[in-house]
């Protein structure tokens, strides 16, 4: 009987304790995101992937890493918006297409999160960061860096596209 | 003998006339005040006005690069220490007056709709608070690009003021 029910609680506790350790994995994972601005010695719109890894907010790109220590991280503001879907160099090529053909492409749009980050440097000099990362990430993000340290009011942030309306709560 | 009077008046008057230019010329921006030291402070906006915080965050941001490109040598941000020091600093204080969000997406499908602009009252202050300039700047973008390109104009447009009024103007 005894043997029954260990063979029963021993297949558990190896199902329950790689499901956390893969719950931990994904609350550290690196997310691909694109630096609107706001980093030092960082280009604009430079893609990366960002991750809170040590109490830093780690930005990896393709010149270098950026950290910014969550405990100087003064606001996170998560927001929705959208951009082309065919852009850049083609979706300016397609402009020229006859019968409105670019304007037809315009239509079609991909959803993006932002995240708006504003933390004071050692000088206690205001720095103001923008990423954009996929869908549905940013929250995520944002609720890394709070329990990291990083100090948030809550923010309940309609889409940019809508009436720029902005409800705020203070929270700390 | 009548001639020497109408010199005397006409010379008289040129004088009157020069001394009323200079003094006017003198009430438009505070004489000889050149700086190359100036700190932007944090984005305000009037309270029944809402900024999305990528807005805000993206003025701010665009506002001190435009500065440094413009030829200051010393671009403080909001909070830096070490501005603290700094002689005949010009504080850029700016407040959003009137946001229109638009839309990227109906402006590359119509054209004429959707468009982004955001104008801000910039206040410009010495050390002690005194105003030394005021003025409404408007950014904005019509045709291409992302909301955000209108903050980058607004800057664009706010930094070339303050070139005029703090670098070119006061050699």
């Amino acid at each position: 009987m005894k043997s029954k029910n260990l063979l029963r609680i021993v297949p558990l506790f190896f199902a329950v304790v790689p499901s956390s350790e893969i719950c931990a994995q994904q609350s550290s994972q690196p997310v691909k995101a694109v630096q609107i601005i706001g980093l030092p010695a960082v280009k604009e719109n430079e893609k990366g992937t960002l991750a809170v890894e040590n109490g830093n907010l780690h930005f990896v790109h393709g010149r270098g890493t950026s950290d910014i220590s969550t405990s100087s991280i003064q606001e996170v503001v998560t927001g929705a918006d959208s951009q082309k879907a065919v852009g850049k160099t083609v979706g300016t090529i397609s402009m020229a297409a006859p019968y409105g053909g670019g304007r037809f492409l315009s239509l079609f749009r991909k959803k993006i999160d932002t995240l708006t980050v504003e933390y004071r440097d050692t000088d206690g000099a205001l720095h103001g960061v923008i990423f954009t990362l996929p869908p549905g990430s940013a929250e995520t993000m944002r609720q890394e860096l709070i329990a990291h340290g990083a100090h948030a009011t809550v923010v309940i942030e309609h889409t940019a596209q809508a009436s720029g309306s902005l409800r705020k709560e203070k929270n700390q | 003998m009548r001639n020497l009077r109408y010199i005397t008046a006409f010379l008289s008057l040129s004088g009157v006339l020069f001394a009323c230019v200079v003094l006017h010329a003198g009430n438009e921006r505070p004489a000889g005040f050149t700086t190359r030291s100036i700190q932007v402070a944090t984005i305000q906006s009037d309270d029944e006005i809402s900024v999305p915080a990528e807005f805000r965050v993206a003025l701010y941001e665009h506002l001190v690069h435009q500065l440094e490109k413009q030829g200051f040598e010393h671009v403080y941000r909001d909070g830096d220490r070490n501005s603290t020091n700094a002689p005949n600093l010009v504080v850029l204080q700016s407040t959003v007056r009137r946001f229109k969000p638009g839309s990227e997406r109906a402006r590359q499908v119509t054209t004429v709709a959707g468009e982004t602009s955001v104008t801000v009252h910039c206040q410009f202050t010495d050390q002690a608070g005194h105003t030394l300039l005021e003025q409404d700047v408007n950014g904005k973008v019509r045709f291409f690009g992302g909301n955000l390109r209108a903050t980058y104009d607004f800057a664009k447009k706010a930094s070339r003021i303050a070139n005029q009024k703090f670098i070119t103007d006061g050699k």
